[in-house]
């Protein structure tokens, strides 16, 4: 369960200042799908950064499981985020000069996961996407939709229970995007991740649990079977 | 992250730009070459003084003076000595003057031969025979000394022992004399006889009565004092050792009795007689320095000056290290030339990467984690830049070794480059040791990257 209360964001100081989440509470149930949806500068990408750890909120709590991630300190954070998290970007984000193998195993690696299991669970994180047939393929040589294939193993490989996805199709045309989001909703049913996808894509947010629609910083509208 | 995983990372990304890390690491490699260069060309020279000194000295002898210069190595003192009445002195130059060596006498000697730790003394004999010559050839000049084995002549013909005298009524020539007595070659010469003819001082006479005589118009050889011819049989004839530190004519070496023989009978009588500059004093269990250096502590409270092997290697070695010292200053300083371009080649790489470590950091590496891969990173240069100039210095200076040999008359079997694996390997941990330390401010600006900001980068 994440709970987040009363989280609010200003950047700026005095005069000036921009209040980019406005008091923002919303529950979310493990292994729930959601959608936080949003034009452009609504606040949206700044309370994933937030619920995620990667910000501070200005005031308000984040609260995941039992763990309060404003009290923690940045080691116990970064701990956190490296086994119970994981990320997939629009623009995917891997390392071009790298092999698929490698791309993967980063976060095994910033996880301290036992060398001897890495191989496996990477194959597996691969097989997963079926991308296994281009474990030692530079990463550089894959399309647009692998590329992202192959995020999304990086996402999973450590069997995270948070997955946050920023725009995931974002970078896809819409048959590779829908192939892509099938992936996701498959790999939230079989691991059992929740799954908080930012988005603006209607089609992709209707596919979710919850919606949560944010404008100028509050929650404008929210959504979704309890 | 584990460490083996961050530096395979690094060696990772080092190896997706190997056009810059090579460059960069080629800006260390000229310092690591230099610095190569300069430890073998001063572990060589150090060998070949050391060579040097213990094939002119042997190491557990002392030489035992009765005057301060002894110990000073012949280096003037700025102010001038008292003068001595007393007979014991010689005076170099003159009468009197400046140049007053106290010598040792015969009477020291004897002194010396009942100290304990003392097994033999050796008088520092110079023999001046009027002249060298055999059968039916010309007369040449010479010069003699007693033979000492630690001095290790080299040799052309014949035999010499390595340890003891040379036999009674022999001698070991310098080749120089081979062909003018008419020997075909050195070989020719083993087991000849060759003479030596010596004559008795003019005793009790002064320079200013011979040169009243001289004037009175009487011949010279008419009053000279009587001389008489000493044979010797060659056992060896011997050649300039490369390592050799005496300068002009190599000596004919004599054994000690056959050398005191000659000594009495050509000095005796006049007032330099039983007076040496030095002596040589033969330490008991000299091998082991610990002896030398009491020996020489308690000498020198009996009032004599000595110096030891080590003391004279201290001498040439100091010379040695000036000039190691000023080409290693040359070498460190491309060494922080090269640390200005491991910055700037970091700084660009944290830029290049600011998303993969934005990423890094999203997935929840911690910053220190960050800092330790961009500093291995920088580690890996260094390494690389060590081991590069590392291998051209070895792989330049083996091959011209055997030249530069030659070229300086080191002699036979003495390299002026001597590379010793633990002092390169050593220069290379600390090439990547200073690398990493370079490495540090970009690598502190990677570990402060804000995740959120990196990632913003589309």
């Amino acid at each position: 369960m994440i709970k987040v209360e009363n989280v609010s964001k200003v950047y700026g100081k005095k005069e000036g200042t921009f209040t980019a989440l406005d008091s923002v509470s919303l529950q979310v149930p493990d292994g729930a799908t959601v959608a936080i949806i949003g034009k452009s500068g609504s606040g949206k990408s700044t309370l994933m950064h937030i619920m995620s750890g990667l910000d501070h909120a200005t005031s308000g709590t984040v609260t995941i499981g039992n763990k309060q991630l404003a009290t923690m300190k940045q080691k116990d954070v970064d701990r956190f985020r490296a086994t119970e998290m994981s990320f997939i970007f629009q623009s995917f984000f891997i390392e071009p000069n790298q092999s698929c193998y490698q791309n993967v195993m980063l976060p095994l690696e910033i996880a301290e996961v036992p060398r001897s299991k890495r191989r496996q669970m990477a194959q597996a994180a691969l097989k997963a996407v079926e991308l296994d047939d281009k474990i030692d393929s530079m990463a550089s040589s894959l399309s647009g939709g692998q590329k992202q294939r192959l995020a999304i193993a990086r996402a999973m490989v450590n069997k995270p229970k948070l997955i946050f996805a920023d725009e995931p199709t974002g970078n896809l045309d819409s048959m590779t995007g829908d192939k892509i989001m099938d992936l996701l909703f498959e790999l939230n049913k079989s691991l059992g991740s929740t799954l908080i996808i930012v988005t603006h894509d209607h089609d992709l947010a209707a596919r979710c649990q919850m919606q949560v629609r944010i404008k100028d910083g509050k929650i404008e509208n929210l959504k979704g079977k309890k | 992250m584990y460490v083996t995983d961050t530096i395979r990372r690094g060696s990772r990304s080092l190896r997706s730009a190997k056009a810059r890390t090579i460059l960069t690491s080629l800006a260390i490699a000229v310092g690591g070459f230099t610095l190569t260069a300069t430890l073998a060309a001063g572990n060589g020279v150090r060998d070949y003084t050391d060579r040097l000194v213990k094939s002119n000295f042997d190491p557990s002898e002392l030489i035992v003076g009765r005057d301060k210069e002894i110990s000073n190595s012949g280096a003037p003192n700025t102010a001038p000595k008292e003068f001595d009445e007393s007979i014991s002195s010689l005076s170099l130059g003159g009468t009197g003057g400046s140049l007053q060596i106290k010598q040792v006498t015969d009477a020291d000697v004897e002194a010396l031969k009942k100290i304990t730790y003392i097994e033999q003394v050796r008088e520092n004999i110079q023999l001046t025979p009027r002249y060298i010559t055999r059968d039916g050839q010309k007369k040449y000049t010479s010069l003699g000394e007693v033979y000492n084995p630690a001095q290790k002549p080299e040799i052309a013909a014949g035999k010499i022992p390595l340890d003891g005298d040379i036999p009674k009524g022999s001698i070991a020539m310098p080749e120089g004399y081979v062909s003018v007595l008419g020997f075909k070659n050195a070989e020719d010469a083993i087991d000849k006889t060759v003479t030596l003819n010596v004559r008795q001082p003019f005793a009790n006479s002064s320079p200013q009565e011979l040169l009243g005589l001289l004037q009175s118009g009487i011949d010279l050889n008419a009053i000279a004092p009587p001389s008489k011819d000493v044979s010797f049989k060659v056992v060896a004839v011997t050649k300039r050792a490369a390592t050799s530190i005496s300068f002009g004519a190599l000596p004919l070496l004599l054994s000690a009795p056959d050398a005191r023989e000659i000594y009495d009978y050509t000095v005796k009588g006049t007032s330099n007689y039983g007076k040496y500059i030095y002596v040589y004093a033969h330490i008991k269990d000299g091998a082991d320095e610990k002896n030398i250096l009491a020996a020489q502590e308690d000498l020198q409270k009996k009032g004599y000056f000595t110096q030891s092997s080590k003391d004279i290697q201290k001498q040439i070695t100091q010379v040695v290290n000036i000039l190691q010292y000023l080409v290693g200053v040359f070498g460190l300083i491309t060494l922080v030339a090269s640390i200005f371009g491991i910055i700037n080649t970091q700084y660009i790489s944290v830029l290049e990467r600011t998303r993969e470590i934005g990423l890094m950091k999203a997935l929840g590496m911690r910053g220190r984690e960050v800092r330790s891969l961009f500093m291995l990173e920088a580690g890996w240069i260094g390494f690389l830049g060590g081991a590069i100039g590392a291998i051209i210095a070895i792989a330049i200076g083996i091959p011209l070794n055997p030249w530069i040999t030659k070229k300086l008359d080191l002699g036979e079997g003495n390299s002026l480059l001597i590379y010793r694996p633990l002092q390169i390997l050593g220069l290379i941990f600390a090439l990547v040791i200073v690398a990493m330390l370079a490495g540090y401010l970009p690598a502190r600006k990677a570990a402060k990257l804000d995740p959120i900001e990196a990632l913003r980068t589309e």
